[in-house]
């Protein structure tokens, strides 16, 4: 019987959070089905008509959003592909090789996390000004490739200290070399810490703004400046925006449930050390 | 079959920082030889094995096979196959994918890599489970596929790193004997690294016992067990090991507890103090001899070790006899005086 009124009691406290945190998304889904005329009536009306009209024009029309979501697919999947290629070897060799200066440099990687990115705005818009970078596809991904990086390797080098030594050991006495080790090794089993590295760096891409707002412009536009599509000095178009802001959310959705997925098996993985062990 | 597979090591020393794991380690082991490094945790006997497949570099010394230097060859290219004391199997692959993955890496075709996994698999009896991943083995089946994994390459050398310390009793003495077996039918020279004894004894045909850091002595299994040249070898060697009680000589005449040892042969020596070495099983309950005192026995079924103290010190009898003494009872000992040791407590060496 306690045992029941705590698990009641922890449902209804978890039920409570997942409200404080799906009571937007919600929100915005009821905005998303009404017409701008509706969405201002006061007191709201609980009854109303819904229509897709909003989501057709966040679609197509002068308000489109289509070429900014491909523009943020562009950069997120390219930041994210880049991220990967590098900060898999970066990570094995901070975490396996005897490198000149390993720990120091460790620290560097981490220490670029520690600046606030308020203050690096303004020097980015300098440097890709001095480039001739702005308002471009490298421009953009370099920027983020400056964040996402320094985490994905360190997340990465985390996974891979956990894989025990002795298994790379064996696969060197079974002739491979370091670089099959570590395709045929090391990678398969920080499947885990790939899916998890995966999911923030297309996140952190995709949800960009402030970055976004300073380096990019009229050729490329991430659609997280999109929004701004349907706010002007005279109205805020807030059905629009909600359906807008809701198609944007898509990609990462999906992205979220994939790598989930993943993420749960990588932990698993990670529970029993080695697998193999006993 | 591959021929040759002799293994040589020359003035091994290696340093883990400051502090020195391996002091001038020189070896001979010989072609197809089961031969064994025998030691406590931390003497350096998985230093040496590590060294040998090319995972520890050395601070000085050199390694030859087959009078080849190999010092500073890779692993791979030394033609060393070798079970991990963790078995190291790899966790995402099936036990197939796990015994291909060396053949795999040596560039061999498909179908004769099914042929080969196929055939070192039956030698260990683990056919059925090939498709299984590592996670679903028991720790048996485990070795086995470290086993399977390790001869399908058919190597020149196999080193075993405690490779039975996982398992539980009964299943080490079985896979003993399999171990011995399947190194009669490879016919590769082995190197088998073990803390226990009795698994020396039973497997090699001669083996290394290692101390902090050095060889102590080399030699058959019998030879180290009759003849142990030093105290620490003869303090180590044994189950229980041999005792060492403190002794005198004078007029000739070895003296231990203040009784003399009747038809005992004393080899020439200057040494007024000495250690007397005798094996539990050469001690002997008897109606006169070197008093003694019973501190405990241990029933181990077919036989029982009777803990005497002896000059204020433990020492140990093995006996086959079922008569029961009190714990406390006053008793006196007889020494089978053909097989006492006599040991200079300074340098340790036999006399």
């Amino acid at each position: 019987m306690n045992k029941k009124i705590r698990d009641s009691i922890l449902t209804l406290l978890a039920t409570f959070i997942l409200l404080i945190w799906i009571l937007p998304l919600i929100w915005s889904v009821f905005v998303s089905l009404k017409s701008e005329i509706e969405v201002m009536a006061y007191p709201p009306n609980i009854f109303f008509e819904p229509t897709l009209n909003n989501f057709r024009d966040a679609i197509s029309g002068s308000l489109s959003i289509v070429s900014e979501l491909a523009d943020s697919l562009i950069i997120a999947t390219i930041t994210t592909t880049l991220t990967l290629l590098l900060s898999i070897p970066a990570a094995y060799s901070l975490a396996r090789l005897n490198l000149v200066g390993k720990k120091k440099l460790g620290f560097y990687v981490l220490a670029t996390q520690m600046i606030p990115p308020m203050g690096l705005v303004i020097p980015y818009y300098l440097i890709l000004g001095k480039f001739g970078w702005l308002d471009t596809y490298h421009g953009m991904i370099i920027v983020y490739m400056t964040f996402s990086l320094p985490f994905a390797i360190w997340l990465m080098v985390s996974f891979m200290e956990d894989i025990p030594r002795e298994m790379e050991e064996a696969a060197f006495l079974d002739k491979a070399s370091r670089v099959k080790t570590l395709l045929y090794i090391i990678i398969p089993q920080v499947k885990g810490g790939i899916a998890v590295t995966t999911l923030f760096t297309f996140m952190n891409a995709w949800n960009e703004f402030l970055f976004a707002v300073q380096l990019s412009g009229n050729k490329v536009r991430p659609v997280t400046i999109a929004m701004y599509n349907f706010v002007s000095v005279e109205q805020t178009m807030w059905a629009k925006l909600c359906a807008a802001a809701l198609i944007a959310m898509i990609p990462v959705i999906i992205i979220g449930i994939i790598g989930n997925n993943h993420i749960v098996k990588g932990l698993t993985l990670g529970a029993v050390k080695g697998g193999g062990r006993k | 079959m591959k021929q040759n597979g002799k293994i040589e090591l020359r003035n091994i020393t290696k340093y883990y920082g400051k502090v020195k794991v391996l002091d001038n380690i020189n070896l001979e082991i010989k072609q197809n030889e089961f031969f064994a490094f025998l030691g406590p945790s931390g003497s350096g006997k998985t230093t040496t094995l590590r060294i040998l497949a090319g995972l520890e570099e050395l601070d000085q010394g050199k390694i030859f096979f087959d009078d080849l230097d190999v010092t500073n060859t890779s692993p791979g290219s030394r033609d060393i196959a070798m079970v991990f004391q963790s078995y190291a199997l790899y966790p995402h692959m099936t036990v197939y994918e796990n015994i291909s993955f060396p053949l795999k890496m040596d560039g061999i075709e498909k179908t004769e890599i099914s042929e080969l996994v196929k055939k070192s698999a039956t030698k260990v009896k683990i056919q059925h489970l090939l498709e299984r991943k590592p996670g679903q083995l028991s720790g048996g089946q485990q070795q086995r596929v470290a086993l399977a994994r390790a001869v399908v390459r058919q190597p020149k050398f196999f080193l075993l790193d405690e490779p039975l310390s996982n398992l539980d009793a009964k299943l080490r003495l079985e896979t003993r004997v399999e171990l011995k077996n399947l190194h009669k039918s490879l016919n590769v020279t082995t190197v088998y690294v073990t803390h226990d004894q009795e698994e020396a004894m039973t497997l090699a045909n001669r083996m290394a016992v290692f101390l902090k850091g050095k060889i102590m002595q080399v030699g058959t299994p019998t030879n180290i067990f009759d003849n142990p040249k030093t105290l620490e070898v003869a303090g180590f060697i044994g189950n229980p090991p041999m005792n060492l009680i403190d002794a005198e000589i004078s007029n000739k005449q070895l003296i231990i507890a203040g009784i003399k040892i009747k038809d005992y042969e004393l080899k020439e020596t200057n040494l007024k103090q000495v250690v007397a070495g005798i094996r539990p099983t050469d001690l002997n309950i008897s109606n006169e001899g070197i008093p003694a005192k019973l501190y405990l026995t241990e029933q181990l079924g077919d036989s029982s070790i009777m803990n005497l103290i002896i000059n204020n010190k433990i020492v140990k009898l093995k006996t086959m006899e079922k008569k029961q003494y009190n714990d406390g009872s006053n008793m006196f000992v007889k020494l089978n005086p053909g097989k006492i040791y006599l040991f200079d407590p300074k340098t340790g060496l036999r006399i």
